[in-house]
């Protein structure tokens, strides 16, 4: 399972983004960059919803998590079952299945009958990461998927997608602001600019990097108890 | 006046339902396409806002008569040309409103959807859900504009009694001849209809928050 892109360009709104060289596979890679770098617009020019020239190759069923999610009028159930029939096509009686596996998985079995526009920015991120894994994805894109999440709930979303990449050898594409998300997650870090990768590091490299953004970040993990 | 008021229901029915299914159609373009074309057909939605029903009427009448292009067809007269009429008018009314009604959804969902491998078809599907009061609305506004018009439903009906005779028509037809208290009664059936069709619209959009 991969996803790859050979000489990307896309723009949005004056935006322009360039991008060589890029390959991701189950060890993970993460996009690292101050805000509007560009890291969620190569995001979306990966996954194909965005125009974009040169070539983009991605294998198997992809799934993608944005950093705020929208979700459907209905329940938290069927919000998951319903995107999951309409993209597998699985009878309602599996999908439903599924997703209270899946909403149990991400603690939200509580509110899973709640009309999902009730539920906390938080919540919404927990039900966006259900919806995407119940799909069982070979390659899966998440958009800073953990930002609003409680704190003491971070580690267990972090170990079920880790979990879920190691068991599935699932390609994954991570931008994020935080470090723990990084080495949790990810081998490989690409630091994004004004829309270009400005480096291209093993994880085990941030730590030494002389990337100011970089340093910053890893000061930052430090300061924390 | 039973047989008149069902008349007025059903051409007005039907033609809304027909025209939205062109709105829909044509407001999901607009708000998802991707060409740049669909600011021309927003512009042709705007525009027959303001279309006067009597020049619809005149336009559908004349292609349809006997020696227009489309005369061969016979349907002037019958209710089919109101039909026709009537759909032509609220088209634009209820694609405007649609549009608005789809615009209020977060303008993500549906790349959120694609991101998530949902396929067009099922995703049109579940945007419509999404939109469910606003449309509702949008078809009753229609409703209400095509059974209120009087002036395209003269100029392809030609108000002949007991074949095209709509409630407004009649009422035209009972001022003329001086008979209030008739025109009356039918402007008091009319107003009865919709307030039964947006009685009915409310508890579904209440139902359906």
């Amino acid at each position: 399972m991969a996803v790859s892109a050979r000489g990307l360009v896309a723009e949005r709104d004056q935006f322009r983004l360039q991008v060589d060289s890029f390959d991701a596979d189950a060890s993970g890679t993460a996009l690292l960059g101050r805000n509007g770098a560009g890291k969620s617009t190569l995001l979306l020019a990966l996954q194909g919803l965005l125009q974009h020239r040169g070539l983009v190759e991605r294998t198997g069923r992809c799934a993608g998590v944005f950093a705020r999610p929208a979700v459907l009028r209905g329940s938290v159930l069927w919000n998951v079952a319903a995107v999951l029939r309409g993209a597998t096509g699985v009878d309602q009686r599996t999908a439903l299945k599924r997703s209270k596996t899946m909403l149990s998985s991400v603690d939200l079995s509580n509110v899973m009958n709640l009309d999902a526009r009730r539920l906390s920015s938080g919540q919404r991120q927990r039900l966006a990461l259900a919806r995407a894994l119940a799909l069982e994805p070979q390659t899966l894109f998440l958009d800073e998927p953990f930002a609003n999440v409680d704190a003491d709930g971070r580690p267990g979303l972090r170990a079920l997608v880790r979990d879920y990449v190691a068991r599935s050898g699932c390609a994954l594409v991570l931008a994020t602001q935080n470090l723990a998300d990084v080495t949790t997650l990810c081998k490989t870090v690409m630091v994004l600019e004004a829309g270009r990768p400005t480096e291209l590091l093993d994880v085990g490299a941030i730590e030494t990097s002389r990337n100011p953004y970089l340093q910053a970040i890893v000061c930052e993990w430090r300061l924390l108890p | 006046m039973f047989e008149i008021a069902a008349r007025s229901v059903g051409v007005s029915l039907t033609a809304t339902l027909i025209a939205s299914c062109f709105a829909l159609a044509g407001a999901l373009w607009i708000v998802y396409g991707r060409t740049s074309w669909r600011s021309v057909l927003l512009g042709f939605f705007n525009l027959g806002l303001g279309l006067p029903p009597v020049a619809v009427g005149l336009a559908v009448a004349f292609g349809f008569w006997r020696s227009g292009p489309l005369g061969s067809l016979d349907l002037l007269y019958p209710p089919a040309a109101m039909i026709v009429a009537q759909t032509i008018v609220i088209v634009p009314l209820i694609g405007t409103l649609a549009v608005l009604a789809l615009r209020a959804v977060d303008p993500s969902l549906n790349d959120q959807l694609a991101a998530l491998g949902v396929p067009v078809g099922s995703r049109l599907g579940l945007l419509a859900r999404e939109t469910i009061p606003g449309l509702l609305a949008a078809a009753l506004a229609g409703f209400g504009r095509a059974i209120a018009e009087v002036g395209a439903a003269q100029m392809t009906g030609g108000n002949i009694d007991g074949q095209t005779r709509v409630l407004t028509t009649a009422t035209m037809l009972e001022v003329g001849k001086g008979e209030f208290g008739a025109a009356f009664a039918d402007v008091a059936v009319l107003l009865g209809i919709v307030a039964i069709v947006a009685g009915g619209a409310l508890v579904l959009q209440t139902r359906w928050r």
